[in-house]
């Protein structure tokens, strides 16, 4: 790598830092920031002064009431918690005992995928997972219906859906994994974009047997609280 | 676990304080919430600009921390950190969303967390607390062309391509300014640390 080229590649490492990296440049950049120790060494020099910025704004103080709100949402977890799902009960057993109007999970032949069209209020079972290398994909019958994939890379992964309805005020989008008789949230809420179109970055994927998608309350919840409309088979 | 007492909540480090979290301690979440309401709330406000949005912000990032207090990794990052950088994930979303855009959804802040060893965590969230004015002051200094360029990535969620169109000005001039406007605040702080 010549000067010029790498003074580029510094020039990124700031862009990275502070997130505004091109996104179809971060990958790049993150594979030549493997074996590059001066741009390692930059973004360390770099990392204090990015960390730095939020201490820095106007501090304002937050109303007493969000606290209340906050503190009210805790406590109601925990009185929910002994009605919740049963942590040893298995996933697929719970979700079989959930009162969809009828609709039921059904596990298919070897890989179970079931979809619920929230948006449509039809819901209906099909086993449609497929697998292609890293990437796995899944789709629902309906015709210009919702069209999963999870791109993984190692361990790590990017759940992308593409035809989804407008959430509703109030709710969120929220992905799981499964793993055996578990099921855990992913770490960040998403909702889709005006196109219907959302991604979210899945970040341990191993042992993961299926990535799911439910619609729960806006803040987000501990386990699901319906059946996902979304369950892309990964063939572990 | 016997849930942890205020008085002792308020004597744990924060990074002891997750651990009791993690087990739904009430007690440790509202200590924790005390610690850093104020900072995420105001990093909510100054990125959504309006109170009701940020009060949002801060209700469904705490729960969510809330919900997946297990999740922290002290080797990826002080508590702090991690705490803005989801508060500023999930603003950057909410504002993208707002404005029609896909939402970011992807760690940047993580990034420059994993950038330094577990060791300088520690160092660089001293650093980041006791010197605020001098960052204010830093940034005041800038030339008008490099705050602005950082201020909309770090506060707005721009990417420095929708940045340069913003601006009128080519790619390499923004990732320049960037460049130059961080360097000058890290030296800032490193003179301060001298």
């Amino acid at each position: 790598m010549n000067a010029n080229e790498h003074d580029r590649r510094l020039e990124e490492a700031a862009a990275f830092a502070l997130g505004a990296l091109d996104a179809e440049r971060i990958d790049d950049f993150r594979e030549h920031l493997k074996d590059c120790k001066r741009c390692q060494d930059e973004l360390r020099w770099l990392a204090p002064a990015v960390l730095a910025l939020p201490e820095a704004i106007e501090q304002q103080t937050p109303p007493p009431a969000l606290k209340v709100r906050l503190m009210e949402e805790v406590r109601a977890d925990l009185a929910a918690e002994a009605e919740s799902v049963p942590e040893r009960k298995g996933f697929r057993e719970w979700l079989a005992g959930v009162n969809l109007g009828g609709l039921t999970w059904k596990p298919l032949a070897g890989v179970a995928a079931v979809v619920l069209i929230v948006a449509a209020g039809i819901g209906y079972a099909i086993g449609n997972g497929g697998g292609n290398g890293n990437v796995h994909t899944w789709e629902s019958e309906q015709p210009g219906g919702i069209q999963a994939s999870v791109v993984r890379e190692g361990d790590e992964g990017e759940l992308r859906l593409t035809g989804l309805g407008q959430v509703e005020r109030g709710k969120t989008l929220e992905a799981w994994v499964e793993r055996g008789e578990t099921v855990e949230p992913v770490k960040m809420l998403f909702k889709p974009d005006q196109e219907g179109n959302a991604t979210t970055q899945i970040e341990d994927l191993e042992g993961v047997e299926a990535v799911m998608v439910t619609e729960e309350p806006a803040a987000g919840s501990k386990q699901p609280t319906s059946k996902p409309f979304v369950n892309v088979p990964l063939e572990t | 676990m016997t849930p942890v007492r205020r008085e002792k909540a308020e004597r744990l480090a924060d990074e002891e304080l997750m651990p009791w979290i993690a087990k739904r301690d009430p007690e440790a979440f509202e200590v924790f919430y005390d610690r850093h309401g104020g900072a995420a709330y105001s990093l909510a406000y100054r990125i959504l600009g309006e109170r009701t949005g940020a009060e949002d912000c801060i209700q469904e990032a705490f729960i969510s921390i809330w919900r997946s207090g297990a999740r922290f990794d002290r080797t990826r990052g002080s508590v702090r950190s991690w705490t803005l950088s989801i508060v500023r994930n999930r603003a950057i979303d909410a504002l993208r969303s707002k404005a029609g855009k896909a939402p970011k959804l992807t760690f940047d802040d993580d990034a420059i967390l994993e950038a330094r060893p577990a060791a300088e965590h520690t160092e660089a969230e001293v650093l980041s607390q006791e010197t605020a004015d001098e960052v204010r002051g830093a940034i005041s200094q800038l030339p008008a062309d490099q705050s602005k360029v950082i201020e909309l990535a770090y506060f707005g969620g721009f990417s420095q391509s929708e940045i340069a169109a913003m601006l009128n000005v080519p790619l390499g001039t923004v990732k320049g300014r960037m460049r130059l406007g961080l360097e000058k605040i890290r030296g800032e702080l490193a003179e301060g640390m001298a």
